[in-house]
């Protein structure tokens, strides 16, 4: 992703929609037990897209304010989804994978490892009570329910992203280009 | 194969992000609740506060539509559960109203002042819930009133069915509620009729079952009773809550040999994840010290 004012005004647009709508929209709206989470979604689709860096710089903003609006300790999401969307962009990187149903296993991954991640961070921070085995259950319904939805915000986010992408690694025109004739040991000029 | 100056700044990066995360972390604790962070907060939830509240509003016909597809599964049981509590409340009334005439009578008898108590002595003000913590582990609500309101930190929220939480901060327009079902959340209660008392406390992951601990073992605690907050003043300490709210009901009891006091499961009456009105206790009465005429100190 091209470091331009679109480019943060896109990414910051899709942050805010985002934690407003988890915030204020779906928050009370449970299934199974659980809620779905746009937060990791929207971290992992604009890293995925975008690289490391920007995924990292994603997170740390979603978190920063995931943290400020919710009140209470300043930190955790940050860090947490900070971790997220490094970890995502760099798969990318690595990888630069580019099937089109890449939201689904990716979006799961980056669900689980907010849920645990947090948690953990949680457990090491302020948590002066029990635990119950149940968390373990609404972290698994969870990440199926963001696996259901990564799809299409995964789409949306190319959707607004688009424009300000360097290379869209999902772009299936990339991969479905015809290559050019070969011979019959893939060698150009030996055609049959 | 890879340009150092990439991996550079990409390390870098990383490190800053989380480098301010840890410092941000620090500083919250430290200044638990105030100094700049707390001021940040203020300033971004006063900054955000329109916008939660129209997209609360606007997604609220979704939310009810779902909401509704699982009230109706819920509903044949509620039903039933219901008409149940009706029978058993309708044999506790005659009881109670007895008990109340007999408690009069015998106040009056002994010039006894009456505690400053709930709901008497206590001025509500009603408020619409415009955010949710996202979290399991954090049970935190923002609500639409703030101290323009009256509204100030450490007064107890009730939902329809009973107590939901405190007021934690307070900006001028909203306010965050940190509810019982909170980590960090701790009330005093009493199980009535038995008189028991004991502190209700939360399962992280469990909404619908509170636990009532440190109730002596001697104190027998029945299925069914229910569990209202104690409201306990001392010299030096005195309750957030105020005595009487209703918190919720007996649904088990955990008797350990081990154990040097019983554990007893409590369902609040409020269902908290749901919650989307409050009041918010603004008035806590007289002190005991005023109600005697003595000049609080």
């Amino acid at each position: 992703m091209r470091p331009t004012p679109g480019a943060f005004l896109r990414a910051g647009a899709i942050a805010v929609v985002a934690v407003i709508l988890q915030l204020s929209g779906l928050g009370p709206l449970r299934f199974f037990g659980a809620t779905p989470d746009l937060t990791p979604l929207v971290v992992a689709a604009v890293a995925i897209y975008a690289g490391s860096i920007p995924g990292a710089a994603m997170g740390f903003g979603t978190g920063l304010l995931l943290d400020l609006l919710v009140g209470g300790t300043m930190g955790p999401s940050s860090l947490v989804l900070t971790a997220v969307g490094y970890w995502v962009g760099r798969y990318r990187e690595v990888r630069d994978p580019a099937h089109g149903l890449l939201p689904i296993p990716v979006g799961a991954v980056a669900t689980l490892g907010w849920a645990l991640a947090f948690a953990a961070v949680s457990f090491m921070l302020d948590v002066g009570t029990t635990v119950s085995p149940l968390v373990l259950r609404e972290m698994l319904v969870a990440t199926a329910l963001n696996t259901i939805i990564a799809l299409p915000v995964f789409w949306l986010c190319r959707r607004v992203l688009r424009p300000a992408l360097a290379v869209d690694p999902l772009d299936a025109r990339r991969r479905r280009r015809k290559p050019r004739g070969t011979g019959p040991l893939g060698l150009r000029g030996l055609e049959v | 194969m890879f340009d150092s100056k990439v991996v550079r700044r990409r390390r870098a990066a990383l490190a800053i992000f989380v480098v301010l995360s840890m410092v941000m972390l620090t500083a919250s604790f430290g200044q638990s609740g105030g100094g700049i962070l707390g001021a940040l907060q203020g300033g971004a939830q006063t900054v955000f506060a329109p916008l939660e509240k129209g997209a609360g509003r606007a997604l609220k016909p979704a939310r009810d539509l779902f909401g509704w597809v699982g009230d109706t599964f819920d509903a044949k049981g509620e039903n039933k559960r219901l008409q149940a509590e009706v029978e058993d409340l309708r044999k506790q009334l005659g009881g109670s109203a007895t008990a109340q005439r007999d408690a009069e009578q015998l106040r009056a008898l002994v010039k006894l002042n009456r505690d400053a108590g709930f709901p008497t002595d206590t001025k509500p003000v009603a408020a619409r819930v415009i955010v949710r913590s996202p979290t399991v582990w954090y049970s935190t609500v923002k609500i639409d009133r703030g101290s323009d309101d009256g509204i100030k930190k450490d007064q107890p929220v009730i939902s329809a069915g009973g107590l939901a939480g405190k007021v934690s901060s307070v900006s001028g327009g909203s306010a965050d509620v940190t509810l019982i079902t909170d980590g960090a959340s701790a009330v005093s209660a009493q199980v009535m009729p038995d008189g028991a008392n004991g502190i209700v406390k939360p399962e992280v992951g469990k909404p619908d079952d509170l636990l009532l601990d440190f109730v002596e073992k001697k104190r027998r605690v029945t299925e069914g009773t229910t569990v209202v907050t104690s409201g306990f003043r001392s010299s030096r300490v005195e309750s957030l809550f105020p005595r009487g709210i209703p918190i919720g009901r007996v649904t088990k009891v955990d008797l350990d040999e081990v154990e040097l006091y019983q554990r007893v499961h409590l369902k609040p009456f409020a269902d908290l994840r749901r919650v989307d009105f409050v009041q918010v206790l603004t008035s806590r009465g007289r002190t005991a010290t005023e109600q005697a005429g003595v000049p609080a100190p």
